[in-house]
């Protein structure tokens, strides 16, 4: 479904990523682990148009994507909910919600998917997205995300800020949207709480891939152990 | 005194119209227009031109409307493309000093070319009494236009999907393109109502008093006053310092006299900006 071929990408002609490759196939739950500044950011947002792509290739479904602009991404099925949220804080969470569907008028149908998965927003619909806590705009973000019916979601660090109990709760509507049959790219540090959930995953350690593998091998690895699982 | 509360009703409305039109520039595009009172002057002149060429009212006011919104439109398409490359401070510089130059282009040209035309649009029939005042039937009827066209700008921007898109890339660009908005084609849009705007409201202000070649300035002070009070960027602070600052003109130019009100109305801004740095809705308020 994405194929990422030697990618490189970064900011002021200076490379982060160097020549990054993977690949997501449809249903499946992809993980990036790696830590703070391996580049797993610099990377999702050249993928999704939010930073230009310097060399290599980025196929989606199988046309090039390489070089659309960030919206034109977005009406080709792929949902970012990049770690910034970018929400509309003026607006309220119904508001934020119709504009996911941009630029059809939002279903019905699919605000109450999201609403089942986030009963929180449900009662918090009236309220502007700027007042909510960070755990709530977090749901928002996903929420939005969801109301364009994209065929990938691509998560950065979904629990960044978040209480390990929130963080947890993340997790869990995540999984409930794989059981729908959502395709799910995701950068995660929380290394444990996202190999629970992922099929495989890819170790980025300084702009590049250095280990990858089914997530139950990458949990067996004694290097991934040693240095995200906090096992000697 | 009902009658300035009345007057200043439908001038605040005026000025909220007016404060719409530039803050919707800054807020999409970072871009504060300075040579938005010339584009309302080109307007009032391609109607002055076409009802003297016996072109029947409304047909030239629908011209010169659509006058204005084409200067907006092409400022967006030709001088305004480098200033979107910029950011930040930079962005906003650039595009003062590109508008001031299209300002005094316009300006200039509009000197050398009319002198002495004025733009008056004078409405017979006789004044109707409003809550006991007797209006004249021209500002009844800037005032229905007015009314109309704040209502339609309300339910654009609340209830239709492009103009919450517009208000999204407002609030947050990058999140906008996420949901799939193409910022560059709303720009577009609004840059043309935008003009459109400026050309509706030099229009009405026709209607009551005779808006001459040099207003240009003028208005796009005005502009900018109500801009700053309500907030750059913010719809509904332009739609509401508007009406304070229509009232305020009204009763200022009522008890003291019209020649005191602009530096009344440039002291309710100075207030205004010492209290909330960032105007009634600012965004970092």
């Amino acid at each position: 479904m994405l194929e990422i071929s030697d990618l490189s990408a970064g900011y002021d002609s200076k490379d982060v990523v160097l020549g990054v490759s993977i690949d997501v196939r449809e249903g499946e739950v992809v993980a990036i682990i790696g830590s703070n500044g391996a580049g797993k950011t610099t990377f999702l947002k050249a993928v999704c148009g939010l930073l230009p792509v310097s060399a290599g290739e980025v196929r989606y479904e199988g046309r090039s994507i390489t070089d659309l602009a960030i919206h034109e991404i977005a009406r080709a099925g792929i949902s970012f909910v990049p770690a910034g949220r970018h929400l509309f804080p003026e607006m309220t969470v119904a508001e934020n919600l119709g504009l996911g569907a941009y630029p059809h008028r939002p279903e019905a149908g699919q605000q109450s998917v999201v609403f089942d998965l986030f009963p929180r927003l449900a009662e918090r619909r009236r309220q502007a997205a700027g007042t909510m806590s960070g755990g709530e705009q977090q749901m928002l973000a996903v929420g939005r995300a969801l109301m364009s019916r994209p065929r990938l979601l691509i998560l950065d660090e979904p629990t960044a800020g978040l209480a390990p109990k929130l963080a947890a709760q993340a997790y869990e509507s995540l999984a409930a949207l794989r059981t729908q049959g959502m395709t799910i790219l995701v950068a995660e540090q929380q290394v444990p709480l996202v190999l629970s959930l992922a099929d495989r995953g890819y170790v980025m350690e300084t702009g590049a891939i250095q280990l990858q593998g089914s997530a139950a091998e990458l949990r067996d690895n004694p290097t991934v152990r040693r240095a995200y699982l906090g096992v000697a | 005194m009902t009658a300035a509360i009345l007057d200043g009703i439908v001038l605040g409305l005026q000025f909220g119209i007016l404060g719409v039109g530039l803050t919707i520039m800054y807020g999409l595009g970072g871009v504060l227009n300075l040579a938005y009172g010339s584009m309302a002057v080109v307007a009032a002149v391609v109607v002055s031109f076409s009802m003297r060429s016996g072109l029947p009212a409304g047909l030239a006011v629908l011209l010169g409307i659509l006058t204005a919104a084409g200067i907006g439109l092409a400022l967006n398409l030709t001088i305004l493309k480098p200033v979107y490359r910029r950011q930040g401070e930079a962005r906003v510089l650039l595009s003062l000093i590109l508008t001031i130059g299209v300002a005094f282009i316009i300006d200039g040209f509009l000197v050398w070319r009319f002198p002495i035309e004025v733009l008056s649009l004078s409405i017979g029939g006789n004044p109707v009494l409003i809550l006991g005042v007797p209006m004249r039937t021209g500002s009844l009827l800037a005032s229905a236009i007015t009314l109309l066209t704040g209502g339609a700008l309300i339910f654009f921007f609340r209830a239709t999907v492009t103009g919450r898109a517009v208000r999204s890339v407002i609030q947050d660009e990058v999140g906008a393109q996420l949901c799939g908005v193409n910022p560059a084609t709303t720009r577009t849009l609004i840059f043309t109502l935008s003009g459109a705007l400026v050309g509706l409201v030099v229009v009405m202000q026709s209607m009551t008093s005779p808006v001459p070649i040099s207003a240009g300035f003028e208005i796009t002070i005005l502009a900018l006053i109500v801009t700053v009070v309500g907030g750059l960027g913010s719809i509904r602070g332009a739609m509401l310092a508007g009406l304070i600052l229509g009232v305020v003109h009204a009763m200022s130019s009522f008890y003291i006299g019209s020649y005191i009100t602009t530096i009344i109305l440039l002291a309710a801004a100075a207030f205004t900006i010492l209290l909330r740095p960032s105007g009634l809705f600012g965004k970092h308020a």
